[in-house]
């Protein structure tokens, strides 16, 4: 019977994507189109140089310099400019040279990032659909599919796709000349493979996402729960209690079966995504270890690029939190403030975790906002992710307060922050507490975005509890 | 015998402490005259203290004519009278009313001025003791056999030299002083010479073998200025320096005179003072010593009439052995200042984990013999290429 639901499902799927399909790849043609667009404009529009967009960390123009560097038989690391991956250096950094005739300096830099955003645009929307399927089936296993046709369920996928796609932040981290495209296809390659639970894609998505920037590893925890239980659902609790009181009716080998599969935490697939997350590993330091044979090794890769992660060497401001903060501190207590900002993380972890491991996905939206908020080189990148993460939830957060005040504050702080800038830099009318002042109010906003999402999918969850009860007695 | 055997060590004690007597005191004269030095402080400020500054002026110009250059003249001045506002004629200052000579021309070199002309920083320059900040230009850096002028000039009295109107120079200050610059081997012989009333006080508490002082009064009698200029409206030369000033302009750099006719060219009618000089520190006579050892910079000239390649015998081998090595000091230097990174080599990457786990031992051991083999940037790019498919086929089989 399992079997009739998921064609009923995919039938009603069928005919809402009939309709959007064609509108949909209409928008992703556009978008792509747009960006080629922008691209063709002289210097990236002087993206690539606005603190914004561009970090120390993510700036390709450092990517150039360090393969410059290597060119001239000398470590990518020397003069610390570059503080990024040596493979993404071997990959990129020839790119960063070529010149086609007659066409832009940075052009085919620029077209990986695009093929790159549209990559991550259809991993996004498989990821989506997988999470939508999942959700209406569980839906039809507690008996509340009748109550969710009349409502209907909008293809989130689709929303969430088109929302990377043309999400203006998206668009200019994609011409702006960095890496932060790459970046964010292999955390949301990382997402797909485990919710499409194909272990060895999920390994090597979150190792190379974890290798180019450190604070995806924290993902771990969100794919092993996510090839451990399986796509977002509701808690299993629910399903138990739905299945003790269905106990003495007629389906209950129906439901027993469907609960069987989904009530243990499948160990298997991540057993397999550890074995592959060692051979990636693996594979990756080896390849690393060669590259750095003659620079100083593993070593001096690590203290380059995590260590200057970990260290915050770099204070020039962009529209985090931590380099105004780390500029006026005095040297004695450099190393304890380093240690309570990059806490703050870890502690969060833990307890999300156990709040939220009935949703992986959700929980890896919610970690990757807050790492964008508190990691020390931030950038509009981190936020084009997740945003893109949360409008895959655009079914369960449909009655998420406060939706207007944060798109309201969102664009309000994406364009007072560039004219702050402006004032403080270039005219000198201001100072840098005008700037420091957006980039504390755009925290406060992810802030509120994260407590009120986090709430609206609680929410969700109590309200679907309910109607179950209800349904019940 | 026993008594034969002390006497015998007596005389031998004895002669050794003549020897070493002998030898020190060779010592001290084997030093030839190598270099003058000039150290010319004027230490008052304020407009109607016009007159100081001209001495000091004059006293500059005097011994830059007679061959002391600016680097080893520390010329330090209170206030700035060329430029002050209530001065008639702007940058420049006068000695006499009839203003023949400007002393401040294109070529004045001040190394202390204004507010710098302290206790202190002079008593720093005489010693030596700078902190490590202070230019070369304002050091004295005289050795064991400078000739070294000391003028000062300015308000003073009984044991004491005013600096800037708010402090004193005491006469053991500088007493101490002298005997620092002695110990030390600052200088061969010192010339004192002090134009301010009761000047010759100042040099009183002097014990320092080499120096000679002279100073422009005796205790109880004031120094006088010589003229005042009606034009620029105040007085524009003391007598002392007048004098002496007047000795000098028939001075040149070639001349002999010494300085006995200096000293006693000073009239104490004119002077309307007694200009007092001590010699009982001061070995030679002063018949013998010329102006020049001290106001001018005269060279003994040493004529051979042998040609350089006599001497290329004696430094050309050494010169020989010692170029290569510098070379190659300099390329091995040149090679490591490359990249300002500095990173271990792979010898201290094996020496480092030895006692850590043998995984790493392994990684070391690898790490050698990779960084020998050639041509593995390539690999690298090969095996990144690889790594796609690898994926590829990985997660098709998985699924």
């Amino acid at each position: 019977m399992t079997t009739t639901t998921t064609t009923t499902t995919a039938t009603t799927t069928t005919t809402t994507t009939a309709k959007t399909k064609p509108h949909f790849w209409k928008w992703a043609i556009a978008s792509i189109i747009f960006r080629l667009i922008l691209i063709y404009f002289p210097k990236n529009l002087n993206l690539a140089t606005r603190p914004e967009v561009s970090t120390p960390v993510t700036s390709l123009r450092r990517l150039a310099e360090g393969y410059w560097l290597t060119q001239s038989s000398m470590s990518p690391y020397a003069g610390s400019m570059y503080h990024g991956s040596p493979l993404l250096l071997s990959v990129l950094g020839p790119l960063t040279m070529k010149k086609i005739e007659g066409q832009p300096y940075h052009l085919l830099c620029s077209l990986v990032s695009v093929i790159a955003d549209f990559i991550s645009a259809m991993l996004i929307r498989a990821t989506g659909l997988k999470l939508r399927m999942a959700y209406c089936e569980r839906l039809k296993l507690l008996g509340l599919g009748k109550l969710f046709e009349v409502s209907e369920i909008l293809p989130s996928e689709d929303i969430a796709a088109l929302v990377y796609l043309w999400n203006p932040f998206t668009i200019v981290t994609c011409v702006g000349f960095n890496t932060a495209p790459v970046e964010n296809l292999f955390i949301i390659l990382s997402l797909y493979g485990a919710s499409t639970r194909v272990a060895p894609l999920a390994a090597f998505g979150w190792v190379i996402a974890s290798h180019l920037s450190l604070y995806p590893t924290i993902l771990i925890i969100p794919v092993i729960l996510l090839l451990g239980n399986g796509p977002d659902a509701t808690p299993k609790k629910l399903l138990l209690m739905y299945k003790k009181d269905e106990g003495g009716s007629s389906s209950k080998g129906r439901v027993v079966n469907g609960l069987t599969e989904q009530k243990s935490f499948s160990w298997r697939p991540v057993g397999l995504f550890f074995v592959w997350v060692f051979i990636w590993t693996l594979y990756t330091l080896f390849m690393c270890g060669i590259f750095m044979r003659n620079y100083g090794g593993l070593s001096e890769m690590f203290s380059r690029t995590y260590g200057f992660i970990l260290t915050v060497e770099d204070l020039s401001p962009n529209i985090g939190v931590l380099w105004y903060f780390f500029a006026e501190v005095f040297e004695f207590f450099r190393d304890f403030f380093l240690i309570v900002f990059h806490l703050n993380i870890l502690f969060m972890i833990l307890p999300l975790a156990i709040r939220l491991n009935h949703r992986p996905c959700f929980l890896a939206f919610v970690y990757m906002a807050i790492c964008s908020m508190l990691k020390p080189y931030p950038s509009v990148g981190d936020s084009a992710l997740y945003l893109a993460l949360l409008a895959l939830f655009f079914n369960e957060l449909a009655e998420m307060q406060f939706s207007f005040f944060l798109f309201c504050g969102y664009v309000g702080v994406s364009l007072l922050s560039p004219v702050m800038h402006n004032l403080w830099i270039w005219r000198g009318t201001g100072n840098a507490n005008f700037y420091f002042a957006t980039g504390m109010a755009y925290a406060c906003f992810q802030i509120i975005l994260v407590v009120e999402s986090v709430s609206a999918m609680l929410n969700h969850d109590r309200k679907i509890r309910k109607l179950v009860a209800a349904n019940i007695s | 015998m026993e008594s034969k055997f002390v006497l015998c060590f007596l005389l031998l004690v004895f002669s050794s402490h003549l020897c070493n007597g002998i030898a020190s005191s060779s010592s001290s004269t084997t030093t030839m005259h190598t270099n003058n030095w000039a150290v010319l402080v004027c230490t008052s400020r304020f407009w109607f203290n016009y007159r100081h500054m001209a001495n000091t002026l004059s006293l500059y110009r005097t011994v830059k004519r007679l061959g002391i250059p600016d680097e080893r003249i520390i010329l330090m001045l209170a206030d700035d009278m060329a430029c002050n506002a209530r001065n008639k004629y702007p940058a420049q200052v006068f000695n006499n009313e009839n203003h023949r000579l400007n002393l401040y021309g294109d070529n004045v070199e001040v190394d202390y001025r204004g507010y710098e002309v302290t206790v202190e920083n002079f008593l720093r320059v005489l010693t030596g003791r700078h902190e490590t900040a202070v230019p070369r230009s304002k050091r004295l850096l005289s050795d064991e056999g400078s000739h070294i002028l000391l003028y000062m000039t300015g308000h003073g009295g009984d044991e004491f030299l005013k600096f800037q109107d708010s402090e004193e120079l005491q006469s053991h200050d500088l007493a101490d002083a002298v005997k620092q610059m002695k110990e030390k081997r600052r200088f061969k012989e010192l010339l004192i010479m002090v134009d301010t009333c009761q000047a010759a006080t100042l040099f009183s508490q002097l014990q320092s073998p080499g120096v000679l002082a002279i100073g422009s009064s005796m205790k109880g009698e004031n120094s006088y200025s010589h003229h005042l200029d009606a034009d620029v409206g105040v007085s524009v030369i003391d007598r002392f320096t007048f004098y002496t000033l007047a000795f000098f302009e028939r001075v040149n750099m070639y001349d002999n005179a010494s300085l006995g006719s200096l000293f006693s060219s000073y009239n104490p009618n004119m002077l309307m003072s007694t200009a007092y000089y001590r010699t009982d520190l001061y070995p030679r006579r002063l018949d013998e010593v010329p102006v020049t050892n001290f106001f001018g910079s005269v060279m003994e000239t040493i004529h051979t009439d042998s040609a350089y390649k006599a001497f290329a015998g004696k430094y050309g081998k050494k010169s020989i052995l010692e170029m290569p090595l510098k070379q190659s000091s300099q390329e091995s230097r040149r090679t490591l200042a490359s990249s300002d990174v500095r990173y271990p080599t792979t010898d201290s990457i094996v020496e480092d984990p030895q006692d850590s786990c043998p995984f790493l031992k392994f990684w070391s051991f690898m790490h050698g013999k990779l960084a020998k083999v050639e041509g593995l940037d390539s690999w690298v790019n090969c095996s990144l290429l690889f790594m796609f498919p690898m994926v590829a086929m990985s997660s098709w089989l998985s699924s």
